[in-house]
């Protein structure tokens, strides 16, 4: 072992003979040590490309080698002829062939593995010289392996040559070849049908054919239908195909080669042949029904994906055939069969599944026919449609109680995807039935309500709201009139299991559009939901629906608001819910305070908050530990979801029927907005918690966020707050630096900077966190990536909306620029974005602000490196374009400059990539310089420069790069 | 065929930097960076079509559509998205769209 160790290291490693081929292989299969496998196996790999190659392989088929090493020898032997066909003189093209025939033959009846290996071999040489230097290919493969002799048998003989004609097409399929060739290839090989096809019947109808071969025979079938070869051409061999599924062998492959040949897209021109194969297909009903009585998945499962492979491909062709619209019925009902299967999804049966994208397809080229011929159609099909209904429904069912305790959480889980593509399904058949599905599905509920003699199972009641909430979830059930019927019902529903309390809730949650046309039911569905809302359960489910009410119905809410406050203050205070839930409810406040007059909303709010304001004055008080800090976040939380939806700038606009998005611009009540009121009131309270909380990031960006969201509801009614905010984000950010800070402040920027009166202590927090930041920086910024981030897109912000922020006396912008420098070299693809974005904000400014183009002008040149060096390679590929329009806006606003600047740069050996010529370079300036309009065409040229620079122009893989 | 648009997403971008390097760094051949690639495409074709069943409802006015090469193409203005919880408001939306069937296939 330790002689093949040293083959991998030692110099004369290239040595690529066949004994030491055979140590290397020894070494990679028997050796311990990973690191001499993994030697060996880059040795290897480097044997088998070697010229050398062409040689030891041959010796390492030798009869008296191991399979492993034959294996190597056959596998560096297809390397060789489908890589480096170009090594062969034409003239030795014959013997190769001759020698792989022999060497075939042998290995016929030896190693599988070897056997395939040698097959593609051959295939792909019979690929690089089809059609002209071996024109009939498979004809002679054919009559060489029917020749008798070497002493090999006639059976081995024939899987041997079965194996060859599978593996030629797949190896066409993943062969890399010239598009060119790709189609001459693909022509050549389908002509050789013409001799493969009755072979394969041949050996198929045989009768004393062994099951091997007929398997064998089915795969190679497989092989070639994926080359689009006619369906009317291997339309008999299909038969056979169909007269092999009972024998259990041949089965599986069989499938796979009915399912393949009426797959393929061009089999849809064959509409005769595809008639042929309804009746064959429904023949094999009775086999089908069988395998479900017997339980037999495999079988089932097999049928199934043959119907729904006809049935899929190729409904529109068949739904064409008038005449023979009883067939296709037929092949209907039996994938209804196949939807219907008995059993419950996953565990009874998977087959179900298999048929719901057939329902789509199916109602597609029903209604894309022309209005007339529809209706004829929908004729027979809406009843078919009703009934896929009635079955998709049964099948949505939940199991009985104990059955389902018995499954494991990854059964429930698939149980729960299957729903949701029943539901996707039910959706879409909408679409064709109409409102009649509704009264259909109201009808049915109404009966098992309402059937006082025989009980009915909550999982039937379960599925059938499962249907309705499915439909209205997303569809406007505006024009039906079932659902004030159908809320009624909902009331007598006796709710004994969690299941159905969901999905009862959900249901509601769904009608609530429907709720705000017709308010007047919103008396009877409230109780429901705030009753579920006392019951963790049903945690998710009532509050969604709340929420959804709130948003939808606000405006004819006000009578029920003390009453869903009430309510919703006592399961918070008793701490039902989980901390995403509370905060959705706070959101659901939000939009229902929203619609209420402004004492009736500070009432509210007072009553609402108090309780955590009191509790929030009791944490800040006590000393900071781990408990406390999670319940002030969670009561920050609280606030700001309650901040986040609670608008009354919408009150004017949206009571009217304007179904455009409200534009902020409507006359608002007089008087501060409760907002304000009550953010004001706890600012003192905010400051004292920060005061104890400001090193830690999660307070501070809780804090933060209260404000943002209220910024972004109120806009300019936030602006009695700015200067008090403007000196509480100061003190915050100069005692600890975090970046929810810098966020907020921008948000300020960008809503306030313009505004005269808010001008000053705007200026003033601007100039401050600029300043404290730079501090960062000098101290090593590395630490903070997304200071440096949000640092970024401040001052990029401020640029855009008020440059004047940069005339500043204090505003150290040479500073800020060499900030910009150091964070375009940050390993973080977000702040180098900033940074980008930034630059590009910043160049257009030299024109208007003079420190900027002071500092441009003197600086300039360090920017341009830094730029070249991240395209050179220092920087992700993914960031280019970024790139690409900070050199375009240097193109565009300093270009005299950048004339000097990019010949001195590039002047330097080596920069910025040892990988690049002069000329290179050269090309690439005049390029850059040429372009000052389309900056499509600038991105183009950086992303075809830094591939050159990073060794990847050219190469494959970067074609395949998709950005 | 697996399709190649979720390249452009998160983990594609922070696998084709990875791979990136590692080229540049000559620890791998473009070669077996673009069979990790199409490998990629593969699994998260595969993943998406059959682990994740979350729905989002969204509606929005259709500014402008297009189907070629089997992909469409939607751009939607004024798009509320709504899931069991949220709902939230974009200005444009552009939606590329692929037939799912055939990376159904692509995983067999």
């Amino acid at each position: 072992m330790e002689t093949s160790g040293r083959i991998a290291t030692t110099p004369d490693a290239l040595d690529f003979t066949v004994e030491n081929v055979e140590k290397g292989l020894h070494q990679l299969y028997y050796d311990p040590n990973i690191e001499n496998k993994n030697l060996a196996q880059k040795w290897l790999m480097q044997a088998q490309v070697s010229p050398q190659a062409w040689q030891f392989c041959w010796a390492l088929l030798s009869p008296d080698k191991v399979p492993e090493i034959q294996y190597f020898g056959a596998s560096a032997l297809h390397t060789k002829i489908s890589r480096y066909w170009s090594d062969i003189p034409s003239d030795q093209y014959e013997t190769l062939k001759t020698q792989l025939f022999s060497q075939i033959a042998c290995f016929s009846s030896g190693s599988k593995m070897v056997l395939t290996r040698l097959c593609v071999a051959l295939a792909s040489l019979a690929l690089n010289t089809m059609p002209e230097v071996w024109p009939g290919a498979v004809p002679e493969m054919v009559r060489v392996f029917q020749e008798e002799g070497g002493g090999v048998d006639g059976r081995a003989r024939c899987l041997a040559l079965l194996e060859l004609l599978t593996v030629l097409p797949e190896e066409f399929q993943t062969s890399r070849m010239p598009q060119y060739r790709k189609g001459q290839v693909r022509g050549a090989l389908g002509r050789e049908w013409g001799s493969v096809c009755p072979l394969l019947q041949q050996l198929l109808r045989q009768g004393d054919s062994p099951g091997a071969v007929k398997s064998r025979v089915l795969r190679c079938l497989s092989s070639w239908v994926l080359l689009d070869v006619p369906l009317s051409e291997s339309e008999g061999l299909v038969e056979d195909c169909f007269t092999a599924l009972p024998d259990p062998e041949l089965f599986d492959t069989a499938v796979e080669a009915i399912v393949n040949a009426i797959s393929q897209p061009d089999s849809q021109r064959y509409v005769n042949t595809l008639l042929k194969l309804v009746p064959q297909v429904l023949s094999l009903q009775e086999q089908l029904r069988e395998a479900v009585q017997n339980g037999d998945m495999e079988t089932s499962h097999g049928i199934c994906r043959i119907a729904v492979a006809l049935g899929e491909n190729h409904s529109r062709a068949l739904l064409e055939q008038v005449e023979h619209w009883q067939g296709f019925l037929a092949l209907v009902n039996m994938i209804m069969f196949c939807t219907g299967i008995p059993g419950h999804y996953p565990v009874n049966e998977t087959t179900s599944s298999l048929t719901l994208t057939f329902w789509y397809t199916l109602q597609d080229d029903i209604m894309s026919f022309d209005c007339e011929r529809q209706a004829v159609y929908l004729q027979v099909y809406r009843p078919v449609y009703f009934q896929l209904v009635d079955v998709l429904l049964h099948k949505a069912q939940f199991p009985s109680d104990q059955e389902y305790a018995s499954w494991s959480s990854d059964e429930k889980e698939q149980f729960r995807i299957y729903r949701v593509d029943i539901s996707d399904t039910l959706m879409y058949v909408y679409e064709m039935l109409g409102a009649e599905l509704l009264s259909n599905l109201y009808e049915k509920l109404g009966r098992i309500l309402t059937n006082t003699e025989q009980a009915s199972s909550w999982q039937h009641t379960e599925a059938l709201l499962y249907g309705f909430q499915s439909i209205a979830e997303t569809i406007d059930v505006n024009y039906s009139d079932v659902i004030p019927g159908l809320i009624g019902l909902l009331l007598r529903i006796n709710i004994n299991n969690v299941q159905l309390a969901d999905t009862v809730m959900f249901t509601i949650g769904a009608l609530a559009e429907w709720l705000a046309d017709h308010p007047v039911m919103l008396s009877s569905v409230l109780p429901l939901v705030l009753q579920a809302l006392g019951n963790p359960d049903l945690s998710i489910s009532s509050v969604s629906t709340l929420k959804k009410i709130c948003r939808e119905c606000k405006y004819d809410l006000p009578p029920y608001a003390s009453n869903i406050v009430a309510v919703s203050r006592e399961v918070l205070s008793k701490q039902i819910h989980k901390t995403s839930q509370c905060m959705w409810l706070m959101q659901a406040l939000g939009f229902l305070l929203s619609a209420l007059h402004v004492e009736e909303i500070l009432r509210n709010l007072h009553s609402l908050i108090t309780p955590y304001i009191q509790q929030l004055e009791k944490l800040a008080d006590e000393t900071p530990n781990p408990s406390n800090k999670l319940a002030i976040i969670h009561i920050l939380g609280l606030l700001s979801n309650l901040f986040t939806t609670l608008d009354i700038s919408k009150q004017e606009d949206e009571s009217g029927e304007s179904t455009a998005p409200p534009v902020k611009t409507a006359p608002l009540p007089p008087g501060p907005n409760p907002v304000v009121v009550v953010l004001q009131q706890v600012f003192a309270l905010i400051q004292t918690v920060l005061s104890k909380w400001l090193n830690d990031s999660q307070v501070v960006e809780a804090v933060c966020a209260i404000f943002e969201k209220s910024v972004k509801t109120l806009l300019h009614d936030f602006a009695p707050m700015v200067s008090q905010l403007s000196e509480m984000l100061g003190q915050m950010y100069s005692t600890i630096p975090q970046a929810s800070a810098l966020d907020l402040t921008r948000q300020m920027v960008h809503i306030f900077a313009r505004e005269t009166d808010h001008f000053p202590p705007i200026k003033a927090l601007f100039d401050l966190v600029t300043s404290v930041t730079l501090s960062i920086f000098q101290q090593g910024p590395r630490d903070h990536p997304d200071i440096v981030d949000s640092f970024m897109q401040l001052q990029a912000q401020a640029l855009k909306r008020k440059p004047d922020l940069f005339l500043s006396e204090s505003l150290d912008v040479k500073a800020v620029f060499h900030c910009g420098l150091l964070s375009l070299k940050f390993p973080e693809a977000p702040t180098v974005k900033s940074t980008c974005l930034f630059f590009t904000e910043l160049l257009p400014r030299c024109s208007d602000v003079p420190p900027v183009a002071r500092v441009v002008q003197e600086n300039g040149k360090l920017l341009l490196q830094a730029v070249l060096e991240a395209i050179g390679g220092g920087s992700s590929r993914s960031l280019m374009e970024q790139f690409a329009e900070v050199l375009f806006s240097l193109n565009k606003h300093c270009f005299p400059l950048l004339t000097v600047w990019l010949k001195e740069a590039l002047q330097a050996q080596g920069f910025p990539s040892t990988r690049v010529t002069t000329e290179q370079k050269d090309t690439f300036t005049q390029q850059i310089l040429r372009e000052r309009v389309n900056k499509r065409r600038m991105k183009d040229i950086v992303k075809e420069f830094t591939l050159v620079c990073r060794g990847l122009h050219g190469t494959e893989y970067a074609a395949e790069y998709c950005l | 065929m697996a399709y190649q648009l979720y390249r452009n997403t998160t983990l594609g971008n922070s696998l084709q930097e990875s791979l990136d390097e590692l080229i540049q760094t000559q620890q791998i051949t473009p070669q077996l960076a673009l069979q990790v690639l199409l490998q990629f495409d593969k699994a998260i074709n595969t993943a998406l079509a059959n682990r994740v069943r979350n729905r989002v409802n969204f509606k929005g006015s259709l500014n402008t559509y297009r189907f070629c090469d089997n992909v469409w193409t939607f751009v939607l203005n004024d798009v509320e998205f709504r899931e069991v919880t949220d709902l939230v408001k974009v200005d444009k939306v552009k939606i590329v769209a692929c037939d799912g069937k055939n990376t159904g296939n692509a995983a067999e």
